[in-house]
């Protein structure tokens, strides 16, 4: 057979891996000022886009979508045209994917910052964005797809059958969960309310984890630590089996985030029975990734690059047996809404995706500048401090976590809440926030010491632009043929590998999200629960625009330790006009569903709350809240008011027919009635300061419900 | 070729990896990664079965036989258990007609954590008020303005019933009558001191307390 002769590009490589180291930086380094913040709020320096409802979205969407986003391209531009014995199909694709990505990032961060964002956590990204997003995602899909079409090789390796179920199913997730109409140039509300909001975006926010932090980083795995090690895979019939158990089950597992919540409580089960069995799929990766290594375990003594594979790896495996044990409502029931889950996610986002990405940007670099790593002893210096890193950013989480859990639930002998006021326990866990700021530094400093040696190295060599290789032309070959295994067809016919990924992932969602639409029993409704007036429309935006949900929850669990603290525990008819809902997934303070019920709890007045907003520590020594003292300076935006009543009433919110043009004056009423309210307190603000619209929204939460009675239509 | 024969070398053997002596699958070369012709592990497929059969029985458990209680049962199941304790719990009872402050050690330490727990919010943790009025002056704002004279008592109300339009909540679920003694025992220990951020007088000057 005639030999053809093509080129890899590795400029395309070299791009994205300088942009992972970059970002990789920017975003470790936002995440130790989030640190930061927690323990001395004197950080969140009084300014609006400094503060750490706005800050900590940064540093989520920097990790995942800038470093580990990049990461994925790096290794996936690398890895794919040598698999498949060909160039990259498009060359303006590649470009185009590069520059589109690295744009998205920047418009991220300053938009976020300004206070744009739809209030859903991993999703923050308005609306223009999140359009700019899917195209370039097509963009990177299509080049992928059509260099696969076009390659030498009969059969696409297990590393391509996960980029492939990425590509689909981040397609897929994007999509659905960032179906919104606009108001304003940089604003929307999502279609979605309560429950059905909070199903999709955990669907999409679990399977961000699972297709954009677990397979395309599988599929480096497949291709780095083989490579790497120089040694054969260990099983592929385990790639098959765990590959496909993997991507179907995954997509069922989202409502594992909504355990007893206000979620019907199939849909609860399916999410703790789906992510049960995602342990073996799981650590079949593990598996695969681990013994390759047989018979190779002396290299890992010697390799920096083999070290940081394979605490990738070991992490990998331990958090992906503790997502499916957080899954169970027992364990769950503790876990949820504290600093446990933190701690879980960065052993991955640490170790998996971190080190991952370390070993291969170590492997990687030298060979693209035909050289060698500037420094092994470094390499090694930096994984230790990333190893120890781990360890003092985790324990220290896991230790809160516990604490949290233990002091909510604690009662007395008489039946009463050991520690009712939230603050003692956020005092308890200060110490375990500083010490997670020293093991977030650590890790960062190690990243340095990474990015030293590699300008070093790349100072050393001298750039491969092309890389030319030879291969005979992919010969034509029909349908399966007899005696050939269906998933070694499968895997010489990408296009039905792709059809069949996106059937296996679509299942799960449909099945969880469809019947809340259909079914009218999964969420009662009740009579009492009223649109919100347009001044507490203006305030629940401010509470969704300060990221106020990074903090406080707005979901009382079904727990005697709940509602004794709380009040009421939350029913599902209650956030039918929640257009997103601001349940949240973490409680640095308290949750704040009853915050308005005038005989519950947690009830405040209007100049408490005005207090409190322009500085906390003044109503509370010891409370680690940012001031939030320009919401006295800035208006509330009355101009948007009309266009928003308007997307609300095209999502079925029942304001009265023309309400939009007669709202600002039902607003202006509302305002100068608590503005009186305030003044009569001896403070002194203006009506139509954002302040107002907030302490009015804060005043509404929960109340609805006080003289409601829950009645489902079909029963 | 079927995919048999693949796995096979020229001569027909199957090719060994030399270090771990396993089979080799032909034709499996990637950029120069081949693969092993391994099985699943038997304990990782057991542990799939496992968990299979778990999710199964969860399924069945919860939604089809009833095993377990769902959860709006299991709150009301924790809320009876609860009940059940708090009708342990003596009741106190406390003489409200000559409610007097009281000055043991004891009460006044119980009153201080009540104190620290809920008060401290609005009053300030040395009662030198914040929203709410402070308590180291002899102004009051809920004394008995007929009789020119403030006592424990009149505070007692205010407790029980609140001051909702100034956002002082009904504690009379929160707090037993015990309870609200020593606290308001307690507050009154803050009388004739002189902490720092004093909120100003409020309400009307009583030369008596009593």
């Amino acid at each position: 057979m005639e030999l053809q002769k093509f080129y890899y590009d590795n400029k395309i490589v070299k791009l994205f891996a300088y942009a992972t180291l970059f970002w990789g930086i920017v975003g470790m380094l936002v995440g130790v000022l989030v640190a930061i913040q927690l323990v001395f709020p004197a950080f969140n320096f009084n300014l609006a886009f400094t503060t750490f409802g706005r800050v900590r979205p940064v540093h989520t969407n920097a990790i995942i979508f800038a470093f580990v986003g990049n990461g994925i391209f790096t290794g996936y531009y690398y890895s794919l045209q040598r698999l498949l014995k060909t160039g990259m199909a498009s060359k303006w694709m590649s470009y185009t994917h590069f520059w589109g990505w690295q744009s998205i990032i920047v418009l991220a961060a300053v938009t976020l910052l300004a206070g744009f964002t739809s209030g859903k956590e991993y999703a923050e990204l308005e609306w223009p964005i999140d359009i700019l997003i899917a195209v370039i995602w097509v963009i990177f899909g299509w080049n992928m797809m059509w260099t696969i079409l076009k390659r030498r090789t009969k059969h696409i390796y297990v590393a391509i059958w996960f980029y492939i179920a990425t590509f689909v199913t981040v397609a897929v997730l994007h999509i659905g969960n960032s179906i919104e109409i606009p108001w304003s140039f940089l604003k929307s509300y999502p279609v979605y309310a309560g429950v059905q909001d909070a199903l999709v975006q955990w669907w999409y926010g679990h399977n961000a984890v699972a297709f954009f932090l677990t397979t395309p980083y599988l599929g480096l795995m497949y291709y780095f630590m083989p490579k790497a090690a120089n040694r054969p895979v260990y099983s592929y019939k385990l790639s098959i089996i765990h590959f496909w158990a993997l991507i179907f089950l995954y997509i069922w597992a989202g409502p594992h985030h909504l355990l007893y919540q206000s979620i019907p409580n199939w849909a609860q089960s399916l999410g703790t029975v789906f992510s049960l069995m995602l342990i073996a799929p799981s650590w079949g990766g593990m598996i695969n990734g681990l013994l390759t290594l047989r018979g190779a375990w002396d290299k890992v003594r010697e390799e920096p690059v083999l070290k940081f594979f394979v605490v990738a790896i070991t992490a990998y495996g331990m958090s992906t047996f503790e997502g499916p044990m957080l899954s169970l409502k027992s364990i769950n029931a503790i876990s949820h809404f504290t600093n446990w889950t933190v701690g879980h996610v960065h052993i991955g986002a640490l170790g998996w995706n971190g080190f991952l990405t370390f070993g291969m940007i170590y492997w990687l670099m030298p060979r693209l500048f035909n050289t060698k790593l500037y420094s092994v002893k470094l390499a090694n210096l930096h994984f230790w401090m990333g190893t120890l890193a781990i360890l003092f950013y985790s324990i220290p989480l896991y230790w809160a976590g516990w604490t949290e859990a233990s002091m909510f639930k604690q009662f007395n002998e008489a039946g009463e809440l050991v520690y009712p006021n939230f603050l003692q326990v956020v005092s308890q866990i200060m110490p375990m926030y500083v010490m997670r700021i020293f093991g977030g530094t650590l890790y960062f400093l190690g990243a340095i010491i990474m990015v030293f040696n590699i300008v070093k190295t790349v100072k050393a060599g001298s750039f491969v632009a092309t890389e030319a290789d030879e291969a005979p032309a992919l010969e034509k070959e029909g349908g399966m043929k007899s005696g050939e295994d269906f998933h070694r067809f499968l895997e010489r016919k990408p296009v039905r590998f792709m059809i069949l990924a996106i059937v296996a992932i679509l299942i799960g969602g449909i099945v969880e999200i469809v019947p809340t639409y259909l079914i009218k029993s999964n969420i009662p409704t009740i009579s009492s629960v009223k649109p919100y007036t347009p001044l507490e429309l203006q305030g629940r935006d401010i509470y969704i625009k300060e990221g106020c949900y990074n903090c406080h929850s707005q979901m009382i669990r079904p727990f005697r330790s709940e509602t004794e603290r709380y009040g009421e525990y939350s029913k599902a008819g209650e956030y039918v006009y929640d257009h997103p809902f601001q349940w949240g997934s973490k409680r640095t303070g308290p949750d704040l569903w009853r915050e308005g019920v005038k005989t519950g709890r947690l009830y405040k007045p209007d100049s408490w709350h005005y207090n409190h907003f322009m500085d906390p520590q003044k109503m509370n020594a010891t409370s680690i809240m940012p001031k939030y003292s320009w919401l006295a300076d800035y208006e509330i935006d009355i101009n948007s008011t009309p266009a928003k009543i308007r997307v609300m009433q095209t999502l079925g919110v029942p304001y009265p027919e023309g309400y939009d043009k007669i709202a600002n004056d039902d607003l202006k009423a509302q305002a100068e009635k608590i503005a009186a309210g305030l003044k009569a307190q001896g403070i002194d603000v203006d009506s139509n300061k954002q302040v107002i619209a907030l302490i009015a929204y804060i005043q509404r939460l929960g109340t609805d419900i006080s003289s409601g009675t829950e009645t489902a239509e079909t029963k | 070729m079927s995919n048999t024969d693949e796995n096979k070398l020229p001569h027909g053997e199957p090719e060994i990896d030399e270090l771990t002596n396993d089979r080799y699958l032909g034709g499996h070369e990637y950029d120069g990664i081949r693969e092993l012709d391994n099985k699943l592990p038997a304990w990782w497929l057991y542990l799939f079965y496992f968990t299979i059969i778990f999710g199964l029985v969860y399924l069945v458990g919860y939604h089809l036989a009833g095993w377990w209680p769902l959860q709006d049962d299991e709150y009301k199941n924790e809320v009876a258990a609860a009940a059940v304790i708090k009708q342990a719990v003596p009741v106190v009872t406390i003489d409200l007609e000559n409610l007097v402050p009281l000055t043991a050690e004891a009460d006044l330490a119980s009153g201080k954590e009540t104190y620290d727990k809920i008060c401290v919010t609005c009053h300030g943790k040395f009662g030198e008020g914040l929203v709410g009025p402070n308590f180291t002056d002899m102004f009051w704002i809920h004394g008995d303005s007929t009789n020119n004279k403030v006592s424990i008592k009149n505070l007692y109300d205010v407790v029980i019933t609140g001051v909702i339009e100034k956002g002082m909540i009904s504690y009379k679920d929160q707090l037993s009558p015990i309870q609200i003694q020593q606290v308001l025992s307690f507050i009154l220990t803050f009388q004739g001191t002189n902490p720092a951020n004093q909120k100003a007088p409020q309400g009307k000057k009583y030369d008596t307390f009593g």
